[in-house]
């Protein structure tokens, strides 16, 4: 297909779709869809996936496809469209990338004590393990199933024989158990009393 | 390029269109900004009162040529916008209200010459007249508020210089309507005071474009801003 033809077809296209012909749109986007990989790529968007505005084009001319004038050629407008995303795509890539910092190595924690003694005690699976163990048992139960295993609501209800809101009550109370024990066993630890 | 997701987009996209109406030609939205504006200009004039010197002014070559090429300048900005909200519509299209501009601008401009001919620095003193940026602002109230409804419509190609333009065609409107009431024909207080009011308004109007048009995002039937 000439350019000629591919112009007045998507025209015709063009202006079944204004219509709401969805077939005729179909038909439109995907012979449209080349020739906008090939602008977007001609234009050598720096740092941007190419994929990405593609897409970027297609939903803007699904946006403003009320303002193709029948009367005039259809090419003109998309690459129109298609040359503005671009631009805009850039601009907002080189916005985003002034104020990005890239960080060689990411550090693991911080530094301070206060954030570093709750990792240690959660790190820890000793203490957890027996923190579950401490709890009474309906609670022990719940916390196994629902945060343990990660069973749903409906599955443990169905396992335990125990309703979905005792179930829910349980594993609330549980986790509460288990912050305040936690808690005990690291000052314990510490033999300093928060 | 990723063939699948760009045809599952297709797909979606086609699902979800539905009938539109194309936008109008520039020029009869022109008319239809003319129509929903000059209404307003026409009652601001009323209630202002026309000028007692009216009968005079229409005989003053100059002053008649300002107007029409105010007018002029007003109608080709406005035009001007709609072209620049359609994608694929020719650049120089954006550049003619300059021409009946540069008569506006050159014939204040020669009028200050003239003063200052006839005056010497006397005919080109300044004082502040604090009713003409009040006036304009109120003339060209709806004017701006129809045209920035209709350069909504549009699509946000050129966002700086659509709402620029939008503007010069709201403030050259009012400003048309307030040479009917207000009597200031000096050029340099014309050129200062009204004129300047109305090159701030497009100013902040272009500043402001890209915050104005945006691309909207295609809401999609199924409920997701794509």
């Amino acid at each position: 297909m000439s350019a000629d033809e591919l112009n007045l077809r998507l025209g015709t296209l063009m202006r079944l779709a204004q219509a709401g012909d969805r077939i005729a749109y179909a038909e439109l986007l995907r012979l449209s869809l080349p020739f906008i990989a090939r602008v977007v790529r001609a234009q050598r968007p720096y740092g941007l996936v190419i994929d990405d505005v593609v897409q970027d084009v297609l939903l803007s001319l699904h946006s403003v496809r009320h303002t193709y004038d029948p009367g005039r050629p259809f090419m003109p407008w998309l690459a129109a469209i298609t040359r503005n995303r671009v631009v805009d795509a850039q601009r907002r890539h080189a916005r985003i990338a002034r104020n990005e910092e890239f960080v060689p190595e990411y550090p693991e924690t911080f530094s301070g004590d206060e954030t570093n003694t709750d990792m240690t005690i959660q790190g820890d699976t000793g203490l957890l393990h027996r923190a579950i163990a401490d709890l009474p048992a309906g609670q022990r139960q719940a916390v196994e199933m629902l945060k343990l295993r990660e069973l749903s609501l409906k599955e443990a209800a169905a396992e335990s024989g125990m309703s979905i809101a005792a179930l829910k009550v349980a594993v609330h109370r549980g986790v509460k158990g288990l912050r305040q024990r936690l808690m005990g066993y690291d000052e314990e630890q510490s033999g300093t009393p928060k | 390029m990723n063939d699948t997701s760009a045809n599952q987009l297709i797909e979606r996209l086609a699902a979800d269109t539905t009938l539109v109406k194309p936008l109008r030609s520039p020029l009869l939205r022109t008319i239809s900004w003319l129509l929903l504006s000059a209404p307003w200009v026409v009652a601001v004039v009323a209630i202002m009162g026309l000028r007692s010197d009216l009968g005079e002014r229409v005989t003053d070559f100059r002053w008649m040529v300002e107007q029409i090429a105010t007018f002029a300048t007003a109608l080709a900005a406005a035009m001007a916008a709609f072209c620049a909200g359609v994608p694929g519509r020719p650049r120089w299209e954006r550049f003619v209200p300059l021409l009946p501009l540069a008569i506006w601008l050159g014939s204040l401009g020669d009028g200050c010459l003239q003063s200052w001919h006839s005056l010497g620095s006397a005919g080109l003193t300044l004082h502040t007249d604090w009713l003409c940026l009040p006036a304009i602002m109120m003339a060209s109230f709806a004017p701006a508020i129809a045209m920035t409804v209709m350069i909504l419509r549009g699509s946000a190609i050129a966002p700086m210089t659509t709402t620029a333009l939008g503007a010069l065609a709201a403030g050259g409107l009012a400003e048309f309507g307030l040479r009917l009431f207000h009597p200031e024909d000096a050029s340099v207080m014309v050129l200062i005071w009204q004129v300047g009011t109305v090159f701030a308004m497009v100013t902040i109007a272009g500043l402001l474009g890209r915050t104005v048009l945006r691309w909207r995002p295609a809401l999609l039937a199924s409920g997701t801003a794509a």
